[in-house]
């Protein structure tokens, strides 16, 4: 357990800023989220305006640290497009 | 039982066999999942769900009368007595909102929730409403209201004999919505309102739970509410609740998936070129958060 908080510790220093920007940005969706609790639509717009910026915080953040790759973009993709259509089931639009 | 653990092993820790990455969170694996939530989306809306349950909710009248009545008791309060007429108050209010499209107690056109009450013939001495919309759950929608100073003494309010519900659903401000009105009241006279029975309430397909109004053949023997909930149980219900269980499941699964896979990763000090797992990890766990909000609708 030790190697896996050591690994934590390094991965959110080296990356400081932009876990930083992910963490504030998920925090102001529930935030937004709790706000509009019973709207669907807005809930749904929320949900969708999360989902675009972790893919784009994900491009930026492996494009900044030289680490971009097609494949790992397609995996941002994958799981924001993956979390959006479960939750739509929820919020039927 | 060996197969067993080498297909657990294959899924969630990274191996040579996997090529150093679980293979529940392979890019493969990840079209498969995209591929179903689709597919379900697609399924619900085909055997067309939304307009059986609105927004796919578990909410009933037996259930929330059952639950009103529990935290009465709970604070040695007296049982309050279903009222037919006030759940056709509340059906009147509920369809008055959806009408001329409005969530409030009052209606633009200053029409009082009192009127709805003394229009179905309750004369009233005292008398409450409260309101919630876009609930999963019976439970969330009372348990809001319990956690609201306002509703919670309309709830545990000793004067208040009679209760009455409508849940409908409608269009509200151009999206679906499932409105829950629960109205309070004390007759002014016991021989005007008298008691009355909790009726038989049995979902069908386009119907929604709205008092009966017209019907004897409704009324049941049985005066316990737990009884009726076991008879009010559908399978649009289950469907619902499952849908909210495949999520959380769903989604609590890709949690453990990432968090073993990053153990692992840095247990073997594997480099591999990939997206961040912490930062999925991070991401899905305020998605989960945010399904646990969504879950619960808004009351007034």
């Amino acid at each position: 357990m030790k190697h896996l908080v050591f690994a934590l510790k390094k991965e959110l220093k080296n990356n400081f800023l932009d876990y930083l920007i992910l963490i504030t940005f998920g925090v102001f969706f529930l935030i937004l989220t709790n706000l509009f609790k019973g709207e669907r639509f807005m809930e749904f717009i929320l949900l969708l305006t999360f989902v675009g910026f972790y893919i784009l915080w994900g491009t930026y953040h492996h494009l900044t640290k030289n680490s971009f790759r097609l494949k790992i973009v397609v995996e941002y993709i994958l799981i924001g497009f993956l979390v959006l259509f479960l939750l739509k089931i929820i919020l039927i639009i | 039982m060996k197969k067993l653990k080498n297909f657990f092993y294959h899924l969630f820790i990274p191996n040579e066999k996997n090529n150093y990455k679980a293979k529940s969170l392979q890019t493969d694996f990840l079209f498969i999942y995209l591929f179903i939530a689709i597919l379900l989306n697609f399924t619900f809306k085909k055997i067309n769900l939304v307009n059986v349950l609105g927004f796919a909710t578990d909410i009933t009248i037996n259930k929330l009368y059952q639950l009103t009545n529990l935290e009465r008791e709970k604070r040695g309060l007296p049982d309050l007595s279903y009222s037919e007429k006030l759940s056709q108050a509340a059906y009147q209010k509920a369809q008055d909102m959806f009408t001329k499209n409005y969530w409030a107690h009052y209606a633009p056109d200053g029409k009082t929730p009192w009127d709805f009450i003394l229009s179905s013939g309750y004369t009233y001495e005292y008398a409450g409403e409260n309101l919630a919309k876009n609930f999963l759950f019976s439970d969330g929608v009372v348990s809001a209201w319990m956690n609201s100073p306002t509703h919670r003494d309309n709830i545990l309010k000793k004067e208040y004999t009679d209760v009455g519900f409508a849940i409908v659903n409608g269009v509200l401000n151009g999206e679906e919505t499932t409105l829950v009105v629960q109205m309070f009241g004390k007759p002014l006279y016991k021989n005007i309102a008298k008691e009355e029975k909790p009726p038989e309430i049995i979902k069908t397909k386009n119907e929604v739970n709205t008092p009966n109004l017209n019907s004897e053949k409704t009324y049941v023997n049985n005066q316990k509410p737990a009884v009726l909930s076991k008879n009010t149980k559908n399978i649009f219900s289950d469907i619902s609740k499952f849908i909210f269980s495949i999520n959380f499941v769903f989604l609590s699964f890709l949690l453990v998936a990432l968090f073993f896979d990053f153990y692992f990763a840095e247990k073997f000090n594997l480099l591999r070129i990939e997206g961040k797992n912490l930062a999925h990890f991070i991401f899905i766990f305020f998605v989960l958060l945010s399904l646990l909000i969504i879950s619960k609708g808004a009351i007034i």
